[in-house]
C-alpha cells in the first residue's frame, strides 16, 4: 500500500460533496494516461511479489503473545540502516537507489494499514530469467531476516494472515483503550491503525458513509462443546459513548457468528500479491481476464485463516472479512431501504471479486459478462468520447461508481493531467481480486496486472512456490493462448465456495473444460507465407455457454482430470517448461515448488488453515468449545515461528510439507 | 519420393502438446501434433468447396468422410509436403528471440547422409521462422539414452566394435562410435563457422562419452541436454564434469527414437488411425511403397525477456521407395 500525499483530509460530509468532482478529474487523468500509454509496446516481463508480516511480541513470563504496534519505529530503524541503504534497500521513500549493474539490491519495506504490519518487496522487480525465479525464495528469507534484525529481540515478523486473538483485551503492546473517535470499535483501539492521516480517515469515512460501523460477522465453528445457538460472548451491549455503540443493539450481531466491528479486522490481514508487467495494454487485458477465474482456486488452495478474535471460524480464508471490513455501502445501496439519496443498489462491497472482463479477445463471449453490472453511464460516455473502447470504459465506469473516501482539500484546486492522484483515489480503493494498473504518468513502466487473492503462507518456501507458480501460469497462458473464460458471475460464486472449511478437499468450483482454442490452419497464400484460412470453412459452431464449464475439484483443476478432460494447471506448466531451455538445477528447484502445489491440491499436504485448526483442536488447553485461548495462541504463534524457521525439516508440521530435504 | 511432414506451430495446437504423466511416452508430442495438424488440414479441405474428382474415389472406397490427400498436401517435383505448408515467420525483431533447434538423427540411417540432412533441416527451420540464424542447435544421435541411475551407463557401449549404427535383436539401436559422431559434428562446426548457429549442443552424453568426444571437437558443445524424469537424481560426477568443462546441463523430455518407422507408417497409412497418404492392402488412392523416416527437427522460438514461447514445431522427413 503506497502512501499518497499528505494534506488536510476532508471529513465525510465534505468529502461526499466533492465526490463527483474527484471522479470527473480522475476520469480525465485516466484518459490522459491511457492516451499516452496505450501504444506502449514490447515491455519486458517484470514482476514483483509483496509479502506482509504481522509483528508479534512474546511475553515469555506470562506465556502470552501480543501484536507489536512499533511499525513506525521498525521502519525508522530500517530507514536509517546505512548498510541497507547502501545496498539499495530500506524503506520506500528512503531508498538510495545508487546500485550498479548486477549487484544484489536489498529489499524495501513499506508501512501497511495495521500498525502491527510490515510489507516487504524485492529491491528491484524480477524478470523471467530462471535465475531470477531461484532468487525469489532466498530473497524472501533475506527480507524476513532484515525485518527481524530491526526488531526487538522478543519481536518476530510472522506470516500468519490474521492474529488469532486480534480484538480481545490486552492483545497489543503498548496497550490502548478501545472506543476511540476514529474507529469507535468496542474491540480495538484507534491506535491499531497506521497513524498516517490517510488510514484513520479512511476508516472513519467508511464508517461515516455507511452510517454505522462496519459489520464483520464470520460463522463460528461448532465443536462438541460449543454452546448452540452461539452468541458471541465478547460483545458488550452496554456501551453508550458513541452513536455507533447502538449498532450491537440494533442487530449488528447475529447468532452463531463471531462479531467484529472495525476495518482493522479485515485490512489487518496479510496476503501474498503478485504484480506482472505486460508487453502492452492488450496483453495486460488478456492476463487480467485469464487470471480472474484462477483467483478463487488459488484462494482456496492457500487457505490460512481459520481463527478470528479468539474463536475458531467455520471458514478458512480471509477474503469476505476484508470485504465487510471496508464495506462503505449505505442502507440504500445495500437494498435495506428504498433508493432516495443514493444512485443505485450495489450488490458488492468495494473489496470483492472482479465484476467484469476487459480483454478485446474474440473468445470473450457476451454471455460471460454480467448483464446487471452497475456502471456510471456519464463517466463511461466521457471515456468513450475520449476514444476508449467499450469494454475498458465499462471496467473503469464500474470502478468509478464508488465515492472517493479520502480527499485532501489541497488537491482540489487545480486539475493536473500529468498526475494520477484523483484516478488512483478511486482505483486503489477498489480492492478486487485482480487489478489492472495503467503505467504511472512520467514513468517508463508498462501496463500491469496484479493478482491479489492469495493468502500469505507461513514459510517463505511456500510463498515463493505460489509466486513462481503464478508467474509460470501466466507464461503458459501466453504461450499456449489458453482460455479460462467462464461467466464472471460464476467466478464470484467460486469466491464464496473458496470460503468453505477445507474447500480444497470438499468443494467443487466452476471451471472451463477445454482451455485450448481451436487449431488454426495455415495454408500457403499468394505471398508465400502462411495465412489463416478461417474464411474457407464455416464458422465454428458455438454451443451454449453452460456446456463450456463444469464443477471441478481443486485437484482436478490443478492436477488435471482423467482422460480427455481438463489437462490441469500443473501439467500445463510442466509442458511449458519442457519447451524452454531449463538447466538441471533450476528444473529441480522448480520441481520442489510444483510438487508442493500438486500435493496441496490433491490433499496429500494440508493447507495452513487445516494445520492451524488441527493444532488448536488437539491442544491440551482446548475445551472443544471453539475458544482459542491465550495459551493456545502463544503456542500456535510459537509453532508458526518454528515452521517458518525449519519448514518441516525437523519433522514438525510435516502435514503441510511432507518429508523435506 | 521425399515426404516433408510438418506440425505447424504447436503452441496453438491444444491438447496434443500436453502430455499427461500417465502416458509419458515421450514421442507423443511429435506424433500427436502431426496427427492434429493433418486432421485440421483434412477437415478444412473437406469443408472447402469440392472441385476434385478424388472425393468420388473416396466415396467409392466406402470412406465418405476422408478427403483425398491430394486436397491438403502439396507436391512439387519429387517432394510431397504433408500437409501443404507455408512458413509462419516470427513477428518481432530477431534479437528478441532465443531460437533453439534440436535435430534428431534416426536409427539405421547411414551417417554419410547427415551432412546433407543437417543443411536441409536447418534450411527448413530458417525459412519457417523467417530468419538467418539460430541460437542453439542440439543434436541427438540415435541409440543413446541417459540413465540417471547408472553413472557409467555410457561406458559399456564402447565395447561395440562396429562403426556405423547397428540394430540389436530387440530392435533397439546401439549407439554409434565417437568417430562417426565427430564426422557428423564437423557439419555442425561448419554451420557454426558460417555464423548460422551460435552454439552447439549434444543430448544424453554421460561423462565417459563427453570426455572422449570433447578432445576431438573444434567447436565444443556448450550444452548437454539430458532426459531425466526427476532431475534431482542427476549423477554428481556429471554435474561436476559439466561445470568444469563449461557445459550447461539442460533438461528435456524427448525420446531418442522420436519417430519409429511403424508409427509413421500408421499415421500416413490407409487404416483407421491413418490419413490415407499411403495406400494399404489395395485400399485407397494413396501412394505405394516403403516409408523410411530420415530425420526429425524440432524448433522453438522464445521471446527472451518475456519467457513466452511464440513458435514451436517439428519437421520430419521420410523417403518413400517403391517396394
Amino acid at each position: 500500500m503506497g502512501l499518497l500525499a499528505i494534506g488536510t483530509p476532508l471529513e465525510w460530509p465534505e468529502a461526499k460533496k466533492v465526490a463527483s468532482h474527484v471522479r470527473s478529474w480522475g476520469i480525465e487523468q485516466l484518459l490522459a494516461i491511457w492516451r499516452n500509454a496505450k501504444g506502449k509496446e514490447r515491455d519486458a516481463l517484470l514482476w514483483g511479489d509483496e509479502v506482509e508480516y504481522l509483528v508479534v511480541c512474546y511475553d515469555e513470563k506470562k506465556h502470552k503473545v501480543r501484536l507489536s504496534l512499533r511499525q513506525a519505529d521498525i521502519l525508522a530503524a530500517l530507514a536509517t540502516d546505512e548498510k541497507l541503504l547502501h545496498q539499495g534497500g530500506g524503506i520506500a521513500d528512503a531508498q538510495a537507489g545508487t546500485v550498479r549493474g548486477n549487484e544484489t539490491i536489498a529489499p524495501v519495506f513499506h508501512p501497511e494499514f495495521g500498525r502491527f504490519m510490515l510489507e516487504a518487496t524485492p529491491g528491484k522487480p524480477w524478470g523471467i530469467g530462471f535465475k531470477d525465479l531461484l532468487d525469489v525464495e532466498p530473497n524472501m528469507k533475506w527480507r524476513r531476516t532484515i525485518a527481524k534484525d530491526h526488531m526487538e529481540k522478543e519481536e518476530y515478523p510472522i506470516t500468519l494472515t490474521t492474529f488469532p486473538r486480534l480484538g480481545t483485551p490486552d492483545c497489543t503492546t503498548p496497550s490502548y483503550p478501545v472506543s476511540g473517535p476514529k474507529l469507535r470499535s468496542q474491540f480495538v483501539p484507534d491506535e491499531i491503525a497506521n497513524p498516517h492521516i490517510r488510514f484513520p480517515t479512511l476508516a472513519a469515512n467508511i464508517r461515516a458513509r455507511r452510517g454505522r460501523k462496519v459489520q464483520v460477522n464470520v460463522p463460528v465453528f461448532r465443536d462438541e462443546n460449543t454452546p448452540w445457538p452461539w452468541r458471541d460472548p465478547s460483545v458488550n451491549y452496554d456501551l453508550h459513548q458513541w452513536p455507533e455503540d447502538d449498532d450491537v443493539r440494533n442487530g449488528a450481531v447475529t447468532d452463531n457468528y463471531i462479531h467484529m466491528d472495525a476495518m482493522a479486522f479485515g485490512m489487518g490481514s496479510c496476503c501474498l500479491q503478485i504484480t506482472f508487467q505486460a508487453k502492452n495494454i492488450e496483453e495486460g487485458r488478456k492476463m487480467y481476464d485469464q487470471l480472474s477465474p484462477l483467483g478463487p482456486i488459488l484462494l482456496a488452495l492457500t487457505a490460512a485463516t481459520p481463527i478470528y478474535k479468539g474463536f475458531l471460524a467455520d471458514t478458512d480464508v480471509r477474503w469476505n472479512q476484508i470485504s465487510r471490513a471496508v464495506d462503505d455501502r449505505t442502507p440504500e445501496e445495500l437494498g435495506e431501504k428504498p433508493l432516495k439519496n443514493d444512485r443505485w443498489r450495489l450488490p458488492k462491497s468495494r473489496y470483492a471479486s472482479n465484476s467484469t472482463y476487459i480483454s478485446q479477445d474474440p473468445r470473450l463471449r457476451r454471455e460471460y459478462l454480467d448483464p446487471s453490472l452497475v456502471i456510471d453511464t456519464d463517466l463511461k460516455q466521457r471515456l468513450l468520447d475520449g476514444g476508449m473502447d467499450d469494454l475498458l470504459a465499462t471496467h473503469f465506469a464500474h470502478l468509478f461508481i464508488r465515492d472517493p473516501i479520502v480527499v485532501f482539500a489541497e488537491d482540489l484546486q487545480e486539475l493536473d493531467l500529468s498526475k494520477a492522484d484523483h484516478f488512483e483515489n478511486l482505483q486503489s480503493t477498489n480492492w478486487q481480486h485482480m487489478r489492472f494498473k495503467p503505467p504511472p504518468p512520467g514513468s517508463d513502466m508498462g501496463w500491469r496486472v496484479e493478482f491479489r487473492p492469495m493468502e500469505i503462507q507461513i514459510t517463505d518456501f511456500e510463498n515463493a512456490a505460489f509466486s513462481i507458480f503464478i508467474v509460470l501460469i501466466t507464461r503458459a497462458i501466453l504461450s499456449y493462448d489458453l482460455n479460462f473464460y467462464i461467466p464472471i458471475t460464476k467466478v464470484a460464486e467460486n469466491m464464496e465456495t473458496a470460503h468453505v472449511r477445507d474447500a480444497v478437499s470438499t468443494q467443487k468450483f466452476y471451471f472451463r473444460k477445454n482451455p485450448f482454442s481451436e487449431r488454426p490452419v495455415s495454408r500457403p497464400s499468394a505471398s508465400g507465407t502462411a495465412s489463416p484460412v478461417a474464411n474457407s470453412r464455416p464458422p465454428t459452431p458455438v454451443g451454449p455457454v453452460e456446456d463450456e464449464f463444469e464443477l471441478m475439484t481443486v485437484n482436478e483443476i490443478i492436477n488435471g482430470q482423467a482422460g480427455s478432460g481438463f489437462p490441469g494447471l500443473i501439467p500445463l506448466v510442466e509442458s511449458y517448461l519442457n519447451s524452454m531451455n531449463v538447466d538441471v538445477e533450476t528444473r529441480c528447484e522448480l520441481a520442489r515448488y510444483l510438487d508442493l502445489i500438486r500435493k496441496r491440491a490433491d490433499g496429500t499436504f494440508w493447507t495452513a488453515a487445516k494445520w492451524i485448526r488441527h493444532f488448536v483442536q488437539t491442544h491440551e488447553k482446548y475445551g472443544k468449545d471453539s475458544v482459542v485461548g491465550e495459551d493456545i495462541e502463544y503456542d500456535l504463534v510459537k509453532a508458526a515461528e518454528r515452521v517458518t524457521e525449519f519448514e518441516g525439516r525437523d519433522g514438525f508440521a510435516a502435514e503441510m510439507f511432507g518429508r523435506r530435504r | 519420393m521425399k515426404l516433408i511432414l510438418s506440425t505447424s506451430n504447436i503452441m496453438s495446437g491444444g491438447p496434443s502438446v500436453i502430455r499427461r504423466p500417465t502416458f509419458e511416452k515421450s514421442n507423443t508430442e511429435l506424433t500427436s501434433s502431426l496427427r492434429a495438424n493433418f486432421a485440421a488440414n483434412q477437415s478444412s479441405s473437406s469443408n472447402a468447396p469440392t472441385h476434385h474428382s478424388h472425393s468420388l474415389d473416396s466415396t467409392l472406397n466406402g470412406d465418405c468422410t476422408r478427403p483425398s490427400f491430394r486436397d491438403w498436401t502439396a507436391q512439387e517435383g519429387d517432394t510431397l509436403q504433408i500437409p501443404a505448408h507455408a512458413p509462419s515467420p516470427l513477428t518481432e525483431p530477431r534479437e528478441a528471440y532465443d531460437i533453439t533447434v534440436k535435430l534428431f538423427y534416426l536409427p539405421n540411417i547411414p551417417a554419410n547422409r547427415r551432412c546433407i540432412q543437417t543443411r536441409e533441416a536447418i534450411d527448413l527451420v530458417l525459412r519457417e521462422l523467417g530468419t538467418t540464424s539460430i541460437d542453439l542447435l542440439i543434436v541427438s544421435f540415435p541409440g543413446i539414452s541417459f540413465d540417471a541411475d547408472d553413472e557409467d551407463s555410457d561406458s559399456e557401449f564402447e565395447q561395440s566394435p562396429s562403426s556405423g549404427p547397428a540394430s540389436t535383436e530387440d530392435g533397439e539401436t546401439a549407439p554409434e562410435d565417437i568417430e562417426t559422431m565427430i564426422t557428423s559434428w564437423r557439419t555442425l562446426e561448419g554451420l557454426h563457422e558460417q555464423k548460422i548457429i551460435a552454439k552447439l549442443g549434444v543430448a544424453e552424453f554421460g561423462c565417459q562419452r563427453l570426455s572422449k568426444f570433447l578432445p576431438k571437437t573444434r567447436v565444443r558443445p556448450s550444452v548437454d541436454q539430458i532426459n531425466v524424469r526427476d532431475c534431482c537424481v542427476v549423477p554428481k560426477p556429471l554435474i561436476l564434469y559439466a561445470k568444469k568443462e563449461g557445459i550447461e546441463l539442460l533438461t528435456h523430455n524427448d525420446c531418442t527414437n522420436v519417430l519409429p518407422r511403424g508409427t509413421l507408417r500408421e499415421i500416413l497409412g490407409a487404416g483407421e488411425k491413418g490419413v490415407g497418404v499411403l495406400s494399404g492392402e489395395g485400399r485407397g488412392e494413396g501412394l505405394k511403397g516403403d516409408v523410411e523416416p530420415q530425420w526429425v527437427v524440432k524448433y522453438t522460438a522464445v521471446v527472451k525477456d518475456r519467457g513466452v514461447v511464440e513458435s514451436k514445431g517439428y519437421f520430419a522427413v521420410a523417403e518413400l521407395r517403391e517396394a
